[in-house]
């Protein structure tokens, strides 16, 4: 086994440490240097915190929006937009994009389906009775359906009854207002599905709906 | 465009992401037709209302502060890398791990994906290795041609000497290594000679025995980096095949002789060949 010369080390360490040039008077003391060396790599990743924060705070109303509504519970929902911050600051380095709302709501998607599924929650997909509520409640007409759509709690109960990836896609669309192909990226579906299962969304909501008025009545 | 067509393509011409030829064809079809124009006005202004009326929930403002603090803890907790050695045990101290969802998922599931994967390597290694194609066959076919040919052409041997100390040299001087030569004429498999060959995408050597009236080709070249494996048997085309590694070379042994003598053979070869 090789043995390290301890003095050859000390003595090595301030000439090939760059921050020692600017401790000339400490040269010969290398804890001195390795403070120094410290020091900056605390400032670098002080740096790095700032700019995720800078990048990616203004898009926590957005993270927790989709969140609670995936969960649909707002302790879930708050553990898993911090999981997903963390997530995402772990990997920021490895994020070029401009679209930084985009690239967090994939990671709180994510997150939030782990968590969903882990929870073995029947609803991700849409194999259930997508079919049954579409029938029965044709009495309702379309201008009591528009009264009623400015009602945020019947909303917010009719969206609750939709399967996950439903709520997802209309809370993209609607609240967060993005387009196809960020909504594509965002659910993992190809571009060419999105306009169908937003269109199957808000048939499903409009019945959802539809019932609810027709039991109110 | 017919209204099947147009009630299809509503949802994207209400979000204005059709194309603009779509987008034209749309509108054309609304101005025609008055139910589907209806139909239209109706969901915009419900979609309208909707998205207006959809309850948006705000992040707290102690998530924030949650979320920034485990944040800090994070970079705290981070190990200086490259860092002079010692230097983070001053300035650094661990923190216990954030809670983490991923944390939760049941071990069982990984155990059982585990099984899966080592059943997976299980049967890929006991399937017999004739059974699948794969570069083997495409070496095997290869080896097959080679002794066939070596036989057919009267172009068994480049070098023809019993004596491995002709055989060898003459063989080191016309490739980039060096493989073992050994007589093992008193084991009833005589040197035949040697010849130079062209398999794998490289030059081998190919050393040629007997048994009684019976040739073995002896194919033999550097083992890869990839050190495809382990010692295996194969027939092929009514051809045996017999195929080891040691340290240093790949073997692939040829021959028309049964299993049991190529296998014989190879003990012999390997007893011969000098250890270092």
């Amino acid at each position: 086994m090789p043995r390290y010369d301890a003095n050859k080390i000390a003595m090595a360490l301030p000439l090939k440490t760059a921050d020692a040039s600017q401790t000339e008077d400490f040269e010969s003391d290398p804890k001195i240097v390795k403070f120094v060396v410290v020091k900056k790599r605390e400032e670098q990743a002080k740096e790095e915190l700032t700019s995720f924060e800078e990048a990616m705070l203004p898009h926590l109303d957005a993270a927790h929006n989709l969140a609670k509504w995936l969960l649909r519970n707002e302790e879930d929902a708050q553990d898993v937009v911090q999981e997903a911050y963390l997530r995402a600051f772990r990997s920021f380095a490895g994020f070029h994009g401009t679209n930084g709302r985009a690239w967090l709501l994939t990671i709180v998607r994510n997150t939030s389906y782990t968590l969903l599924k882990k929870s073995h929650a029947v609803d991700v997909t849409t194999s259930f009775d997508e079919e049954i509520h579409a029938s029965g409640h044709e009495s309702v007409s379309p201008a009591t359906l528009l009264e009623h759509s400015e009602d945020a709690q019947l909303i917010k109960e009719a969206m609750d009854e939709l399967p996950a990836e439903f709520r997802e896609i209309l809370t993209l669309r609607h609240q967060e207002g993005l387009s196809y192909k960020e909504i594509a990226d965002i659910a993992q579906i190809p571009s060419g599905t999105v306009m169908s299962r937003l269109a199957r969304a808000r048939a499903k909501l409009r019945e959802c709906l539809k019932a609810r008025i027709g039991k109110e009545k | 465009m017919n209204c099947e067509e147009a009630i299809k393509l509503m949802d994207g011409y209400l979000d204005g992401e059709l194309d603009p030829i779509m987008n034209q064809a749309i509108e054309h079809h609304l101005r025609e037709c008055h139910n589907c124009d209806q139909a239209y006005k109706t969901q915009r202004s419900l979609i309208g209302a909707i998205g207006n009326a959809t309850p948006y929930f705000k992040a707290p403002a102690e998530l924030r502060e949650r979320i920034r603090s485990s944040l800090r803890e994070e970079t705290t907790e981070q190990p200086v890398r490259n860092g002079v050695p010692g230097a983070h045990v001053v300035f650094h101290k661990r923190q216990p791990e954030p809670r983490s969802i991923l944390s939760e998922i049941p071990w069982n599931w990984l155990g059982l994906a585990a099984a899966i994967i080592f059943a997976a390597i299980i049967a890929f290694n006991v399937v017999p290795r004739s059974q699948r194609p794969g570069p083997d066959q495409f070496l095997a076919t290869q080896l097959i041609a080679s002794h066939v040919r070596s036989l057919m052409a009267n172009h068994l041997t480049d070098v023809a000497s019993s004596d491995q100390h002709t055989v060898k040299p003459w063989l080191d001087a016309k490739l980039d290594f060096a493989p073992a030569v050994v007589d093992l004429s008193e084991k009833g498999f005589p040197l035949v000679g040697g010849r130079l060959d062209y398999l794998d995408n490289r030059p081998v050597a190919a050393l040629i025995y007997q048994r009684h009236k019976h040739f073995i080709n002896l194919f033999v070249w550097p083992a890869g980096s990839d050190a495809a494996g382990a010692t295996r048997a194969m027939t092929r085309q009514g051809y045996q095949l017999f195929h080891w590694v040691d340290p240093d070379f790949n073997y692939w042994a040829v021959s028309d002789i049964n299993a049991k003598e190529l296998q014989e053979f190879k003990q012999l070869f390997e007893e011969q060949i000098p250890h270092h």
